[in-house]
């Protein structure tokens, strides 16, 4: 029999379909449709300034905007051969992490209540309302945060901001590792995560999938090794393990918050006092620039004459995700629930990932399957 | 069985049952902190109405410039006005706004920065369908692939690809058919071809004996040194490129009908008073005299066409921008219509 859910569900935070055929309880395969939220943002931009594009860029992911905007504006630095100053990439360090917890919180909660652990759900959400409060102490709105702009970032951070941040982390830090032993320690948790949903890491290669979900099934990439500033001014190792299901997934996302917490105390430590943005001019050409946000790689192909985008294309990390957990994830799964929650552990984003499809010109066929190409 | 501990130890914990007594939202939560982006507050009058705000919006109709208050004394203020149902909050506008102190204030306001310009290019080249020969030569010169297209027979270009370099105009061999426009001051730009035309006018209007001594068929040439507008020009619009530019494509296409009035020769048949469209002509029994009123006249040359007695004479005027003894001038050439005589 094939299930439905969605678009419009409950146990999703975004609209798409999930068709799961099933035999009995058990659940055989999934297939994803999306396409219900699409908004051609690409498009938009086209023939826009950079100062425009910036805040649409914000708006293709609704829960980890962030790292579009410095994407965005790297790439466009990278064209006009420019780095932002020092202080302005540690500020910018401090408020991906920042976004990064906020992010991981929200997907690790998600999971939880897809396994039906209320309490966890409600004390996770509320912890990552810390990392919010910060994110709007510093940058002024929580979730759009209008904070890069090219050649650096749009206010300093003063004194009494900083110290904010610090104590709200600590805030964090306070219960995050009780949580998360409540979840590693806890048998009925741990019955409903451990082995559910596995992914192995030739999988995980297979379907290209990336950040944590794919840390988790053992590809140890993470962007962040190769980016400039992680690279020169901080101390930085990606968080990854073997197993490939729910527990590993959620655990290394709980991993990675204590590691972004420890990252934004050392570019707290390190931050050089100075500018935070440099007068760019911006050059014409063609650029890509990739950074890892919180679900994985973002990707920026950006082409300017020097003032308009005259092409933009962006390449979101869920839109991987999401189809290797349809294609790898979600087979012979003991349950129909399991199965929703596996599809919660791999934090699927749709807003963001509602870009790619598959057109034969010549059967004028179109299709968003991207594995089944002949 | 650790983990059932962990779960009483959970619920034993003093924060637990601190939380269940005193179940009230804390402070903290409803302040907003100094930086909060809200939606833009407008100080109307310290607003310049030079349009930045409107230009840089990144949402569409979520910010637009009104005018109100206008009276018999002159023009009211213009201020922007901030739809909230389309705003996203960026901000973006209270950043560019050039005014001291700013006219809006959305979080923390910012120094407008030089990086900040907002209007894309100088220049914008657009091509007039009507002169267009279709040539292509525009696309053969131009460095943009696609910048230039064919669509529908026509040749346009693509502004969102167009890098402004000015090629194609160079490379269009009808004058006119390729046109770079200068975008972020047309206002001015206006103002400077009403100043062309009302000193080209007045000047012609101050030679009308030549006129009426003109024979028919014969040209009358006259010049206007460029010196006599230039200053004015500049005054308007202090860049010599853009003003030496729409003076040469203004005095380029325009063409200026001149109407001559010969008292003398008037009979008081009174038959244009009726076929004039503006009652810019009218008889006054009392002094015996049929007068026209030049400032309500539209040049129709209805007049012209009615009297029977050659009063009113028809003169069409066209110019070039030229130089003439190292000075830049406006060569004036006169010519009387042929209408009425067919
Ligand atoms: S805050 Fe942003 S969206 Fe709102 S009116 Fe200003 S520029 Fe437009
Ligand atoms: S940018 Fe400022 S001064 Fe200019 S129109 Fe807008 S509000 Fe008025």
């Amino acid at each position: 029999m094939i299930l439905p859910i969605g678009p419009i569900h409950p146990g999703l935070k975004e609209p798409l379909r999930l068709k799961l055929h099933t035999q009995g309880e058990k659940v055989l395969k999934a297939e994803i449709d999306y396409g219900y939220v699409h908004r051609g943002i690409e498009k938009i931009m086209e023939g826009k300034t950079w100062q425009k594009c910036i805040y649409l860029a914000e708006r293709v992911c609704g829960i980890c905007s962030y790292e579009h905007t410095q994407t965005f504006a790297e790439t466009i630095e990278k064209i006009s051969d420019v780095r932002a100053p020092v202080r302005a990439q540690l500020l910018r360090v401090i408020t991906n992490e920042l976004d990064r917890i906020q992010s991981h919180f929200l997907a690790n909660s998600t999971y939880f209540k897809a396994i039906e652990h209320e309490t966890l759900f409600m004390y996770v959400l509320s912890l990552r309302e810390h990392a919010m409060d910060a994110i709007e102490l510093l940058t002024g709105n929580r979730v759009n945060m209008g904070w890069n702009v090219v050649g650096g970032v749009r206010m300093d951070a003063k004194n009494i901001h900083l110290d904010a941040i610090l104590e709200k982390i600590s805030l964090i830090e306070k219960d995050l590792d009780r949580y998360t032993e409540i979840f590693s320690e806890g048998p009925l948790v741990g019955l409903r995560s451990k082995d559910v949903g596995k992914m192995t890491r030739e999988e995980a290669l297979k379907g290209r999938a990336v950040g944590p979900i794919g840390r988790a099934s053992g590809l140890k990439h993470d962007l962040r090794e190769q980016h400039h500033t992680y690279r020169d001014y901080l101390d930085f190792d990606p968080i990854w393990r073997k197993e490939g299901d729910n527990y590993a997934r959620t655990m290394n996302r709980f991993d990675e918050v204590a590691q972004s917490i420890d990252l934004i105390r050392q570019a707290i430590d390190v931050l050089p006092d100075g500018d935070i943005r440099t007068k760019v001019d911006i050059g014409s050409g063609y650029a890509e620039w990739r950074n890892e946000a919180p679900r994985g790689e973002v990707a920026y192909m950006i082409e300017t004459n020097g003032n308009l985008i005259k092409h933009i294309s962006i390449r979101t990390p869920s839109i991987m995700n999401i189809d290797s957990c349809a294609k790898f994830m979600l087979k012979d799964v003991a349950t129909v629930s399991d199965a929703v929650a596996t599809y919660a552990s791999a934090d699927p984003c749709i807003a963001c990932a509602e870009r790619v499809a598959i057109i034969d010109v010549d059967k004028g066929e179109t299709s968003k399957d991207i594995y089944n190409l002949k | 069985m650790s983990s059932v501990i962990w779960y009483l130890y959970e619920f034993a914990r003093k924060s637990f049952f601190e939380g269940v007594t005193d179940a009230k939202s804390k402070h903290d939560i409803v302040e907003k902190p100094d930086r909060f982006r809200d939606f833009p507050e407008v100080l109307k009058e310290y607003c310049i109405a030079c349009g930045a705000c409107t230009q840089s919006c990144p949402s569409p109709h979520a910010i637009k410039l009104v005018r109100d208050g206008d009276n018999d004394d002159g023009e009211g203020q213009t201020y922007p006005v901030i739809n909230t149902r389309a705003c996203i909050r960026c901000g973006f506008c209270a950043e560019v706004c050039p005014t001291e102190p700013k006219t809006l204030l959305c979080g923390e306001n910012h120094l407008i920065r030089e990086e900040f310009n907002i209007i894309p290019s100088k220049r914008q080249y657009t091509v007039d369908d009507f002169l267009c020969i279709k040539c292509k030569k525009c696309i053969k010169s131009c460095p943009v692939d696609g910048a230039i297209i064919e669509r529908d027979n026509k040749i346009a270009v693509d502004q969102s690809k167009c890098i402004s370099c000015g090629n194609c105009l160079e490379a269009c061999p009808v004058k006119g058919a390729m046109k770079g426009v200068f975008i972020d001051n047309l206002e001015d730009q206006k103002a400077i071809i009403r100043l062309v035309v009302n000193t080209l006018e007045e000047f012609i209007e101050s030679k009308e004996d030549e006129l009426q001594s003109l024979p028919s068929e014969k040209l009358l040439k006259l010049q206007l040194p460029l010196s006599k507008i230039w200053d004015k020009a500049l005054q308007i619009l202090p860049d010599e490129e853009v003003a030496l530019e729409v003076i040469e494509n203004a005095t380029d296409r325009l063409k200026i009908r001149i109407i001559t009035w010969d008292e003398s020769k008037c009979e008081k048949c009174r038959l244009c008073v009726d076929e004039c469209p503006t009652g810019a002509i009218t008889y006054s029994p009392d002094e015996n005299k049929v007068e026209r009123d030049s400032d309500k006249c539209l040049r129709c040359s209805n007049c012209y066409q009615t009297c029977p007695f050659s009063v009113v004479k028809y003169f069409i005027a066209k110019f070039l921008l030229d130089e003439v003894d190292g000075e830049k001038v406006i060569l004036i050439t006169l010519k009387e219509s042929q209408l009425a005589n067919r």
